[in-house]
């Protein structure tokens, strides 16, 4: 689609309201659009009138392309919690197709310094369906947590 | 077993029309009472407003998917309740007139209609749009809740009412408490009655607005059966709890709330509630024996066949379209268990 694949290089653009345009047509665009993935997690890192269309699409996507899932594992440890909790989002998303992403997934569950991360990691392992025992002694782990959301979550995921 | 208790503390009135005794205030609810106070005086100034051409003049009501149209013309002995989730809206949706055009046509139409997703980190987003509904001599005012949500992306739910029409009581306006923290955005309660002759026989009712997060609807639905019996056992008693709002889930995704027996909801069958046509995702759910003043009368505004707009132009206003369910303006008689304790009220 022509027009997406300006959308997405608008979103790299120097000038905001042009990435703010490109945010938003990305998030009226529907089937399609979850080829711009990646662009838009990035996008969610960026000033408030980018961002706000940038969480809308992602609200709205579906899974996301598998092609995608290497880069979003990347984007799970953004410094940016709300770029990380988005790729984390999709990684769950994706369900089997982003089992790659459990040990990093684990990680932010123990690790993350912010809580809605550490939150969206229950929540995506527990649609991964954890395999390994090192993510499942984690949401053991968690499951005792004092944060009531991530324990439950952590259980869930390991029922 | 109930697996969490919700609160829906209420703040203590100045003024409310029920004046009734309060509990303790929340944090999180006395932050969105400091802030519902200080918009309300805002938007009283708003009312004053020289009367300009109304948006909505000439143009026909054939929404195609509505089950009934709602018309501009509104009934004196009926009110009509709304939900619109008005994408994004903040900032850039407030400079594109034509969507705000739209906007304001729709919310013309209701007596009170309850928003979700008002996003942005200004405050002028429901003062703006109450302005621009007044712009024709409508005497519309505002309720807001507290930005809520888990990132740094927040939302803001707000009910929109003709104060000609409907008042609301100060001290129950609330966003719901969560213990267990369920809910990505707690819902946001108030209560209202309408404006009649007689005070004491008019319709009174909570309407509890919630947008659901699309990645735990299961778990948020259910969680909604809790928080409508949460709001049952508040103090005055209030038969009419009415839940709005963008569920994303369709009727037969209700979980726990739709399992309550006796609990009916608007939007049925194949009819979609989006722009797109493919979901139906917003809708208006009650208790049905209760909610006795509900006429039966309901549709989906598609404001897209309504005001001949492209898809894309519709878009452009919304990814949903407004959903409205009519009810009397009287009470109706208590039922069953509601009987006794509403008749002591009185």
């Amino acid at each position: 689609m022509a027009d997406l694949d300006k959308w997405r290089g608008d979103l790299q653009n120097q000038d905001a309201e042009t990435r703010a345009a490109a945010a938003e047509h990305l998030c009226q665009a529907g089937e399609g659009v979850a080829e711009a993935a990646v662009d838009l997690v990035k996008a969610c890192g960026d000033e408030e009138s980018v961002q706000v269309w940038a969480v809308a699409a992602l609200e709205e996507m579906g899974p996301p392309p598998v092609s995608t899932i290497p880069q979003l594992i990347e984007l799970a440890n953004d410094h940016q919690s709300i770029v990380a909790y988005w790729a984390i989002t999709l990684l769950g998303r994706a369900e089997d197709a982003s089992s790659q992403s459990e040990g990093v997934l684990t990680e932010l569950l123990l690790n993350a310094g912010d809580i809605s991360v550490r939150e969206r990691a229950a929540w995506a392992l527990g649609r991964l369906g954890p395999e390994s025992q090192a993510a499942i002694d984690a949401l053991k782990t968690v499951a005792d947590s004092d944060s009531v959301r991530l324990a439950r979550l952590a259980e869930e995921a390991l029922s | 077993m109930l697996t969490v208790i919700f609160t829906a503390l209420s703040g203590g009135g100045v003024g409310g029309y029920l004046n009734p005794n309060m509990p303790i205030l929340g944090p999180l609810v006395q932050g969105a009472r400091e802030q519902v106070t200080s918009l309300v005086q805002n938007n009283e100034n708003l009312q004053n407003i020289v009367p300009g051409q109304g948006v909505g003049a000439g143009l026909s009501p054939n929404a195609a998917n509505s089950v009934q149209a709602v018309t501009n013309k509104r009934s004196p002995d009926k009110i009509t309740i709304g939900t619109f989730n008005i994408q994004v809206f903040g900032q850039s949706k407030l400079a594109k007139p034509d969507a705000m055009s739209v906007i304001v046509q729709c919310i013309r139409r209701f007596d009170i209609v309850a928003i979700q997703e008002v996003r942005a980190k200004g405050d002028n987003v429901l003062p703006d749009l109450v302005k621009q509904l007044n712009a024709d001599g409508s005497r519309y005012s505002f309720l807001i809740g507290p930005r809520l949500g888990r990132s740094v992306s927040t939302e803001q739910y707000a009910f929109v009412f003709d104060t000609t029409r409907i008042e609301y009581d100060p001290s129950s306006i609330a966003t719901m408490k969560d213990p267990a923290d369920l809910l990505h955005r707690e819902p946001y309660a108030a209560r209202f009655r309408t404006r009649t002759s007689s005070p004491d026989k008019a319709f009174t009712f909570y309407l509890v607005n919630i947008h659901t997060d699309p990645d735990e609807v299961k778990q948020e639905v259910n969680a909604l059966g809790d928080a409508y019996q949460a709001i049952l056992s508040q103090s005055p008693p209030e038969d009419d709890v009415i839940v709005l709002g963008d569920l994303n889930a369709s009727e037969k995704q209700l979980g726990k709330l739709g399992q309550i027996k006796g609990m009916r909801w608007v939007v049925t069958g194949d009819v979609m509630t989006n722009t797109r046509q493919n979901k139906a995702y917003d809708n208006i759910v009650f208790y049905g024996p209760s909610t006795a003043e509900f006429t039966g009368s309901w549709g989906v505004l598609n404001f897209e066949q309504e005001f001949q707009l492209t898809r894309d132009q519709a878009l452009k206003v919304s990814d949903h379209f407004p959903v409205w369910a009519e009810f009397q303006i009287w009470e109706a008689p208590k039922q069953g268990i509601f009987a006794g304790r509403l008749g002591n009220r009185r």
